[in-house]
Formats: structure tokens, sequence, C-alpha cells
């Protein structure tokens, strides 16, 4: 094998790695599929992860009196309308 | 029926012909939303359940009447007035706490939707626009029924504000400019790229950028499996979903960096007292005199001269072209309570352009005005100078910008004026006093002229011939 088709042998398998694992043609694929399954996927964990944040908020608010915060507005005070 | 834009009665506003659900219409210089007849049992449930309400009462979506008008095409069930915003801006203007206070806006009002059984089909940053000093969701159409499976917003929500958030926090404060590249939010294998290595191992961004980006690439094509997975996320794992990307956004700290023009003030060894007393006074009595409704600062740095006109109450826009000194007005006015000060990001020599479908769907600059004074402090010599402007082009297109104009001269004799030239040659012989009169006098004609105390500034004031 002359070195023209070590260089060429060579460059195929380079573009061969390259090209492996792409995804095809843009114009089809639906990233809103890939993030909806997504979500399913990591749904157990997160609902999970949230039930353990709000039950150990509940136990830190018994010996420190207050009440658990809301998940909603706590750090982010909105403003409402009767100062506006 | 369909409604179709053929039979309009007054103007559709652009960017907002997407959304079966209804658009929004000028009419009679009244800004309109009409919602249509497929929307009506979500928007009656909306209003219904006590969260169209609500929202309004925490100051989380614009405030909206329903009205006894015309509307704006068949097939239509109902016509809003919402409030007016008093100046339309884009996520790629925000600086990064303006951005992050609208991701929590958008979690806020989809947390609070959830308690009300529906929940935002959208969370587009363009939703969300400053009202009164703080964002706030202007899509009144965006509520559907909660129903069950993942939520239809999260992949925008990570584009348009998680991906934006975490490239500028974690890598550079300019990868915000994106935005103005991908109308429809950073692609998340693009910010899984630009992502920092210790970023990408962040537990929230491994997930909601990296991970998401994965899944995406890998069942991009699965859009016919999707109904299998529906039942795999409940009503729990959207409460997690949410909190989780609060946590993330929240933990992602404004960026920091060198900016030569946040400590431009601060360090003023160009300002005397005497000289920021003088031109303090000279745009407050200019502000007397103009009366005006609108006010834009150009350059404004940290907006310490808009401040003049915002404590007036005239809604006040402070551009600039530095993130940093964005950031600094912004936090400061949130602080103060400013709710007539909106501090944005603006280079001038590349303003905003019109982007998006038929290039109609966020307007440029100019299409946002014209403002009834522009401030232009301490700013010709950049583009005149520094940029080869010609001060013909820059008072052109000053005047249509504004009705009438502040601008102030500053003379080659001037240390900053001199520090400019230190680095090019002086290929600028019309930039004398006589020059920039005579430039500004084809658009403008000349109303006032003062001197800037221990200085040889001069202030004009100028109305639009």
């Amino acid at each position: 094998m002359g070195n023209r088709d070590r260089i060429f042998v060579v460059a195929m398998v380079v573009l061969a790695c390259l090209t492996i694992g792409l995804p095809s043609a843009g114009a089809y694929i639906d990233p809103g599929a890939g993030s909806f399954i997504f979500q399913a996927v990591v749904g157990g964990v997160l609902a999970a992860g949230f039930a353990i944040k709000v039950f150990w908020r509940r136990i830190v608010s018994v010996f420190t009196g207050k009440r658990p915060s809301d998940t909603t507005t706590d750090e982010h005070p909105t403003r409402t309308t009767s100062d506006v | 029926v369909t409604p179709s834009p053929e039979d309009l009665v007054g103007e559709p506003v652009a960017g907002s012909f997407r959304d079966p659900a209804g658009f929004v219409f000028r009419s009679g210089g009244v800004l309109y939303r009409q919602v249509n007849e497929v929307h009506r049992d979500a928007y009656d449930q909306f209003v219904a359940s006590g969260l169209a309400q609500r929202l309004q009462a925490e100051a989380t979506i614009i405030p909206f009447e329903e009205v006894d008008v015309e509307a704006a095409t068949v097939g239509a069930y109902k016509v809003l007035r919402p409030h007016e915003i008093d100046f339309v801006s884009y996520p790629y203007e925000w600086s990064f706490s303006q951005l992050r206070d609208a991701a929590l806006v958008t979690l806020d009002v989809q947390s609070v939707a959830l308690d009300h059984g529906m929940s935002l089909r959208d969370a587009s940053a363009y939703n969300v626009q400053f009202h009164q000093g703080r964002p706030v969701v202007i899509d009144t159409l965006s509520f559907d029924a909660r129903g069950e499976g993942p939520w239809p917003a999260y992949r925008q929500f990570c584009s348009h504000f998680l991906a934006p958030l975490a490239l500028m926090s974690t890598r550079d404060v300019r990868l915000g400019q994106l935005l103005r590249e991908h109308i429809d939010g950073i692609p998340l294998d693009l910010t899984a790229r630009l992502l920092p290595r210790r970023a990408r191992l962040r537990p929230g961004l491994a997930m909601h950028v990296v991970a998401h980006a994965r899944s995406q690439r890998r069942h991009g094509s699965d859009g016919e499996q999707m109904e299998t997975y529906r039942k795999r996320f409940s009503d729990s794992s959207l409460r997690g979903l949410l909190d989780s990307l609060r946590s993330v956004i929240r933990s992602l700290a404004a960026p920091r960096g060198d900016s030569a023009w946040r400590d431009y003030y601060d360090e003023a060894s160009h300002y005397s007292d005497d000289a920021s007393a003088s031109k303090e006074s000279a745009i407050d009595s200019f502000l007397d005199q103009v009366a005006p409704a609108t006010v834009w600062d150009l350059g404004a740095n940290t907006a310490r001269f808009s401040r003049l006109a915002s404590r007036r109450g005239i809604p006040t826009v402070a551009f600039d072209l530095d993130p940093y000194a964005v950031e600094a007005a912004y936090v400061s006015a949130r602080e103060r309570d400013d709710r007539h000060l909106l501090p944005l990001v603006l280079d001038l020599t590349n303003p905003s352009p019109a982007i998006g479908w038929a290039n109609a769907e966020r307007m440029t600059i100019t299409d946002r005005g014209p403002a009834d004074l522009v401030l232009s402090l301490a700013l010709v010599h950049h583009l005149a100078i520094g940029n080869n402007v010609p001060l013909r082009m820059i008072s052109e297109y000053l005047a249509s910008l504004g009705r009438y104009l502040a601008v102030e001269f500053v003379p080659k004799d001037d240390v900053r004026v001199r520090q400019l030239l230190s680095s090019r040659d002086d290929i600028f012989p019309d930039y004398t006093r006589e020059g920039f009169e005579g430039a500004l006098s084809s658009s403008f004609e000349i109303v006032r002229r003062e001197p800037v105390a221990s200085s040889t500034r001069l202030l004009y004031l100028l109305r639009k011939r």
C-alpha cells in the first residue's frame, strides 16, 4: 500500500468516525418530542426529589416554628396590585 | 370558523400571528387582544377559576379588561383590552438579571396556574415584558387546562431562559446576544457545547441542558411514541420540574467582569462635581421646557441622567452597549422601586434589527419610536471619532429617534476626546463646534445652547425640523 493509498484509507476512517452518530437531516427532527420524552424519563426522580424537599421543610418548620415557605414566591417577592 | 387576516378590522400587531387562540390588534390607536372561539373553554376556565384575577393581583400578568368593541375578524369570542406597555423590549436587550427575573416570573405564573388546574402552553421570553419596572407575562391566551403529561413549554423555557442565563453566568455575558440570532431560543445542543466543563457537571445544568439536549437528538423522530410516555409524568413531576428549574436559575450568579464603563461615573476624573451639577441642572430645565411624555437616553451608562426624567414619572428607556452598566442600572432601579426606568442593552453602531418571519416579528429601535426627547450625553464623540460615523449621519439617525434632542458636544481639547485621538490619526477636521452645529442643523433647529461648567463642553436642546 503506497503512501497515497494509506492517506486515503485514514481519511475515509476519520470521515466515517465523524459521521457515525450524527442525527439524520434536521427538517423532520422535532426537538419537542425529545423534550417531552425526556420529562417522562426524569419525572419520577423530580417528583421524589420535590416530595423529599417539601417533607424536609416541614420537619425544619416544626423546630424553627416558621411556616414552610411557599415554593412559588419565596425570595422572589411579587408585587401586589395594592401597591401598584 | 377560522378567522382569516383578509377580513381584518384594524391593524394586526407584528409577531402575533402564530397563535390560533387569538391575536393582538390595534384599532383607533388602542391595543386590543382578540380571543378566538376555539379558545372559549380555556379562556372561561382562566377567568372562572380565579386564575386571571389572582395573577393580576400578584402583578405577574398584564392587567386587562373585557371590552365591548368590534372584533377584528370573524370567529371571535371576546375582545380584551390589556394595559399598554410603555416600551416593548426583547430578551436580547435585557441584562442578566432582567432575563433572570423574567424567567422566575414565568415559573411563578406556571406554578400558580397549576393551583387552578391550568398550565402555560408557551414559555417564550417574548411573552414577558417590563411593566412598571417589573417583568409580567403579557400573553393572556397562553393558559390551557392542565390535562396530563409533560409540560409542553419545557423545551421553550430551557432555550429561551435557562440556556442564555447559564451561558452568560458561567461562560461570558456577551453570549446573551445569541438570542438575537436564535429567535426561538438558543439550541440546547449548542448551549451544551459552549458551557464550561465545570458548568456541564452542575446537576441542574447537566439535567436540563446536557441530558435534555441528548434526549432531543436521540428522540427527535420519536414523535409517534409520545403518547406512551404521557402517563409517566404526574402533577408532582411537574411541580418537581418547576422547583428544579427555579433552583438552578436562582443558583446562577450574575456575571462579573471588567467593564470600562460601569465605573465611569465613580472614577469620574473627567468630571468635576461642578460640571456634573451644571449638566444635571441643564437637563432638568430641558425637561421642564419640553415636558416630554417619553424619554430615551442613548449611551446612558448606569442611567444617572436618565433618572432625572424617570423620577418625574416619565417613562424613560436608558440604553447602553455595556451589559454590566445595564445590569447595574436595572438592579439599582429595582432596589429603588423606580417604575419608570427601563435600562436596556443596545449598541448604537449596530442597533437591534427587525428579525423573525418576513423581518417583521420583532421591531427595530426606530420602529418603536420616536421618543419625545432623546438624550445623547457624552456620546457623539464616540460615534464620530471612535467609530468614524460622519456628523451629518449621526444627526439624521438621531432625528429618526426623537422629536427633541438634548445633545452634548465634547470638543477636541477635552481629555476624553484627546484619549480617543491618542490611538488614531486625526482625520476629523469637521469635528469642531461650527462643524457640529452645521451638521445638526440639517435635521434640527437649535432651541438652546448651555455651557457645562468647569469644562469646554456644550449642551444643546434641539427641535426636529
